[in-house]
């Protein structure tokens, strides 16, 4: 982990947002544009998606292998075949350690056997698929552009490559039964993935969903039964040898993803490509020029970058910047390792100035002290926003 | 002094919205009494609330001059009143300043509830009424079924209504030269000992109370020594003077004058509305008709969301009582709330506004418990008590009986809708009295019912059932006894004191069942299960539970979005700052109005 004291460096791990979709789903707020309403070529995007991140190299700061590459979106495979040219030259400007993890996202409708052979070709060696559900009639209401069969096909093609497969699910969706979530939950483990990735439908405002939610169409989902859903997944799941390591992730011993760990335990990433975040230590920040100049007590940066896919992207476009203090730092990592099944030292806790804020968490039943480790119990798992804000909020 | 033929003291009545505020602003022009470049709309009205919702809170008087069509110029003062029944007093007392009434009725609504009131007011005050017919501008304007409404209902001879438009300008003259026409000039007698009457008052920083008033008799100039006749103050007058709107000093205000009156009192209590200023020797012993203590009608608890704020709500509690001496308030204190005031109001709408100026001028953030009525408590040792707060109910075992105020109630609506206003009153205890058709178009319906009802939601529902047709009206008619017990609600099995009532009995276990179950929507999830009761003495009527919530989580934390997750959860705590921590239970506030609106 970086701390302010480090010789700056740019960051080891490298996300890159590639913001194109076939087409928008009812439920998602990420920012993407239906490749329909795109008139650039894709092969010019992905350059300037490519050239943002090797401006990151002109700047004056020290750059390491990458330990992770993610490249997410939107949906990556729409770019087709220079998906994979997008990510050789990537590793060509941003050397891979050895044993780096570099994961592409994919939609079923986007990837077939010979993409997936030229992605692993590329590179790269994990892929995470957005299945959803293995149920047409629930695929259908969300919008997706694919059904299970094509998803099941997607999934084969991923393992003939001999890519590491991540299989992201959602639940706790209106018209979802329990039935259809276990036999989502068991078509996916017959995919065999390594990872799995479960989240509870969230109605985020401006979607179609959230319009049909508010007019009436859709009823609202319903808390317990997602409640239910999570459980049954982390219950299936855990059978099939997938343990919960995140509150939202599922893998095979050794197989998490180290990107997202990246997230999680305060290591710096650099976040490329329209609504990207990124994420750099204080000498880091103060090297490239980034640190307000009134800001007295900068720990942690972080980073939105505001362009527009519309207005073209430029190499070096304007970014949201937030400073963290010190406190904040040390407050945001315990708010953060609490969603790893791990948990946060309990000295960790203790510099961070809330232990008393976990006691009243713990006396709830939220999170409980094993072995000097704080760790989120499974009502704190689905209580989550109650141990974050407490925590968050030190109080 | 000035000849009293040449002086007309008018004031301007209207239902709500038909344009009374601007009808006066065109006047205010078309006297050059406000030059182009300060005008603005609702002149009269100077607190952004009565701006802002077009009503009138305070009254107010403004001088103008106006040269006739006889080619003489007259002094007119202008008395704009409150137009809401909550303000009914005040306008009586306006109205007896006056010798005339400009009576606007919108031409395109017709005469509703409080044309009426207001024109039954005028003429219990003998005043002269000159119809006006306004906003004859719009498209839908009728004016001449408005003036067989006028003549039928509230039989005024409306042959020579003025029709006036106050957007246009249209007409405005010619109701000038009504008012000086018809309108009777003041008789008093000028060498009689000073009798004036105070109209209204408000309080002025660096002055003190300003007192509005009208020289019935005699004269007040600056210098003299007066007296009030209801508090038997006797005190220098400091400075006379007129309002055009702002204010000019004069030497002296004559018989049948209208102005202002400083004397250095800084206490409002002492110039009360409707009381007589003669001189402190030899004056006059006898006071002007119509004067009374002004005594609220509706009464809540207001309590500051953070319990920090509790010096500045009395601080601005103080501030806003120099204005009002109407509002009264005495220190509340609530198990579930914490400090607060109990707070009389005339009625509702001066409560809403009262609540308004608290939250807008004085930055607090209030919760305001369900509003109650005065109950008065016959005990069976003998004595009697009245209690505004359900708090102060005596155990029932002590209780003899009960008494609530009544009203006499006057709906205004299309014959279409008698049988909707007929259902509504059942709901709420009213008994009909009669009714009659004002018009074919019109029917006015009386009711008796006790204010307890009309403050639940009765006017909402009026208006929704009656599609906005129906307007209402309402005068205390005293009190009467009442088969009333105390409705306690419990949160986890403790009584929260602000969410207790005063109910009929035979409404209790229906309102004590609906309230659980409005309670059990608005109070959020909380991390425990939470069992709402409605109890009477110790005999639980109703339960619902609010389950313990399961599941809270954003799990979906995209491409390493940190910041927004943490913005999220920010606001969510921000979002439970805004609710009353009770015992351990997060209650929004609505909560503690959600009695209003039990529809049953």
């Amino acid at each position: 982990m970086s701390s302010p004291g480090d010789t700056p460096a740019l960051p080891e791990h490298l996300y890159v947002h590639v913001p194109l979709c076939r087409t928008k789903c009812a439920y998602c707020d990420f920012y993407s544009l239906p490749l329909a309403g795109v008139t650039e070529d894709v092969s010019s995007i992905a350059a300037s998606l490519a050239a943002q991140a090797q401006a990151w190299l002109a700047r004056d700061v020290r750059p390491q292998l990458l330990k992770s590459l993610y490249i997410g979106g939107g949906t990556p495979t729409v770019l087709g075949p220079e998906l994979a040219m997008l990510v050789a030259v990537l590793t060509t400007w941003f050397p891979l350690a050895p044993g780096a993890e570099v994961t592409v996202e994919a939609n079923p409708e986007s990837l077939d056997a010979s993409l997936a052979a030229a992605l692993a070709e590329a590179g790269v060696t994990r892929v995470s698929l957005g299945v959803q559900s293995l149920d047409d009639g629930v695929l259908a209401f969300l919008e997706r552009p694919h059904d299970a069969a094509t998803a099941r096909a997607a999934a084969h093609a991923v393992r003939d490559a001999g890519l590491a497969l991540s299989v992201d699910l959602i639940c706790g969706i209106p018209g979802q039964t329990a039935q259809s979530w276990i036999d989502t939950l068991n078509g996916a483990i017959a995919m065999r993935p390594e990872h799995v990735s479960v989240y509870p439908l969230a109605i985020e405002a401006g979607t179609p969903l959230s319009a049909a939610v508010a007019i009436g169409d859709v009823p609202e989902p319903d808390p317990d039964t997602a409640a239910d859903m999570m459980l049954l997944a982390q219950h299936v799941l855990g059978q099939a040898g997938l343990a919960r390591y995140e509150v939202a992730n599922y893998a095979l011993p050794g197989a998490e993803s180290r990107h997202n760990t990246a997230y999680w335990t305060g290591a710096p990433y650099l976040g490329v490509g329209p609504g990207a975040h990124g994420m750099l230590d204080a000498a880091t920040a103060a090297a490239v020029g980034f640190t307000p100049a009134r800001a007295d007590d900068v720990a942690r940066l972080r980073y939105s970058v505001a362009c527009d896919l519309r207005e073209g992207l430029t190499p070096m476009p304007r970014l949201d910047v937030e400073v963290l203090t010190g406190e904040e730092t040390r407050r945001e990592d315990v708010m953060l390792g609490l969603r790893l099944a791990r948990g946060v030292a309990d000295d960790e806790a203790g510099a961070a100035g809330v232990t008393g804020a976990l006691e009243t968490l713990e006396a709830a039943g939220l999170v409980e002290l094993v072995e000097s480790r704080w760790r989120t119990t499974e009502r704190g798992w689905l209580l989550g926003n109650e141990v974050f804000s407490a925590v968050w909020a030190g109080e | 002094m000035t000849d009293p033929t040449l002086i007309r003291n008018f004031s301007i009545i209207a239902h709500i919205d038909h344009g009374k505020s601007t009808l006066a602003d065109r006047m205010l022009e078309l006297t050059n009494t406000i030059a182009d470049r300060d005008m603005m709309e609702q002149v009269l009205d100077s607190m952004d609330i009565e701006r802002e919702r077009g009503i009138t809170i305070k009254a107010q008087a403004v001088r103008v001059y106006f040269e006739a069509a006889d080619g003489l110029t007259y002094q007119l003062n202008l008395i704009d009143t409150p137009g809401h029944v909550d303000f009914t007093y005040e306008v009586s007392r306006s109205l007896a300043a006056c010798e005339g009434v400009l009576l606007v009725v919108d031409a395109t609504q017709g005469v509703e509830a409080q044309t009426v009131a207001n024109a039954q007011l005028a003429m219990n005050a003998h005043l002269e009424i000159v119809p006006i017919i306004n906003k004859i501008d719009l498209p839908a304007a009728d004016p001449e079924r408005v003036r067989h409404e006028i003549e039928e209902g509230l039989a005024i001879p409306a042959d020579d209504a003025v029709l006036t438009s106050g957007k246009t300008g249209l007409g405005v003259r010619e109701a000038l030269e009504a008012v000086v026409k018809h309108v009777p000039h003041p008789v008093g007698d000028p060498d009689a000992p000073l009798k004036a009457l105070i109209f209204d008052s408000y309080f002025d920083a660096y002055r003190g109370v300003v007192a509005l008033i009208r020289v019935m008799d005699g004269k007040v100039s600056k210098g003299m020594k007066v007296r009030l006749l209801a508090t038997q103050t006797v005190t220098d007058v400091e400075e006379v003077g007129v309002r055009r709107p702002a204010n000019v000093p004069v030497d002296a205000l004559t018989v049948g004058e209208v102005g202002y009156l400083i004397t250095g009192l800084k206490d409002p209590s002492i110039m009360k509305v409707g009381d007589t200023i003669t001189l402190a020797k030899h004056g006059t012993e006898e006071p002007l008709p119509g004067y009374r203590e002004v005594k609220p009608m509706v009464y809540t608890g207001l309590f500051p969301i953070d319990g920090d704020q509790y010096p500045e709500l009395r601080d601005a509690l103080d501030k806003l009582q120099l204005n009002d001496p109407a509002l009264i308030y005495d220190p509340e204190s609530s198990h579930a709330l914490g400090f607060g005031f109990r707070v009389g109001f005339l009625g509702l709408l001066h409560m809403e506004v009262v609540k308004e100026r608290l939250e807008r001028e004085f930055d607090l953030d209030l919760l305001a418990t369900a509003p109650s009525v005065e109950y008065h408590v016959f005990k069976t040792n003998g004595t009697s008590e009245y209690i505004h707060s359900p708090q102060d109910m005596p155990d029932p075992g002590t209780i003899d009986r009960m008494e609530e105020p009544y009203l006499k109630v006057t709906v205004l609506v299309p014959p279409e809708y008698v049988g909707a206003v007929m259902e509504l009153a059942e709901g709420h205890r009213a008994s009909f009295k009669d009714m009659q058709y004002l018009s074919k178009t019109t029917v006015e319906m009386h009711y008796e019912m006790p204010l307890s009802e009309l403050i639940m939601d009765y006017f909402d529902q009026l208006k929704s059932r009656t599609k906005g047709y129906a307007s209402l009206d309402y005068e205390y008619i005293g009190y009467r006894e009442s088969a009333l017990v105390k409705l306690d609600v419990l949160l986890a099995t403790k009584i929260v004191d602000a969410l207790s009532f005063i109910v009929h009995k035979d409404k209790a276990y229906a309102r004590g069942k609906i309230l659980t179950e409005k309670l059990r929507e608005i109070i959020p999830r909380q991390m425990f299960e939470v069992p709402i009761q409605a109890a009477i003495g110790g005999r639980i009527i109703a339960r619902e539970t609010v389950k313990a919530k399961r599941k809270d989580v954003l799990a979906k934390c995209y491409g390493g979005d940190i910041s927004r997750k943490r913005k999220l959860l920010e606001k969510q705590k921000k979002g439970k700052k805004r609710m009353k921590n009770v015992g351990n239970i997060e209650v929004p506030q609505e909560a503690f109005m959600a009695i209003l609106k039990v529809d049953e």
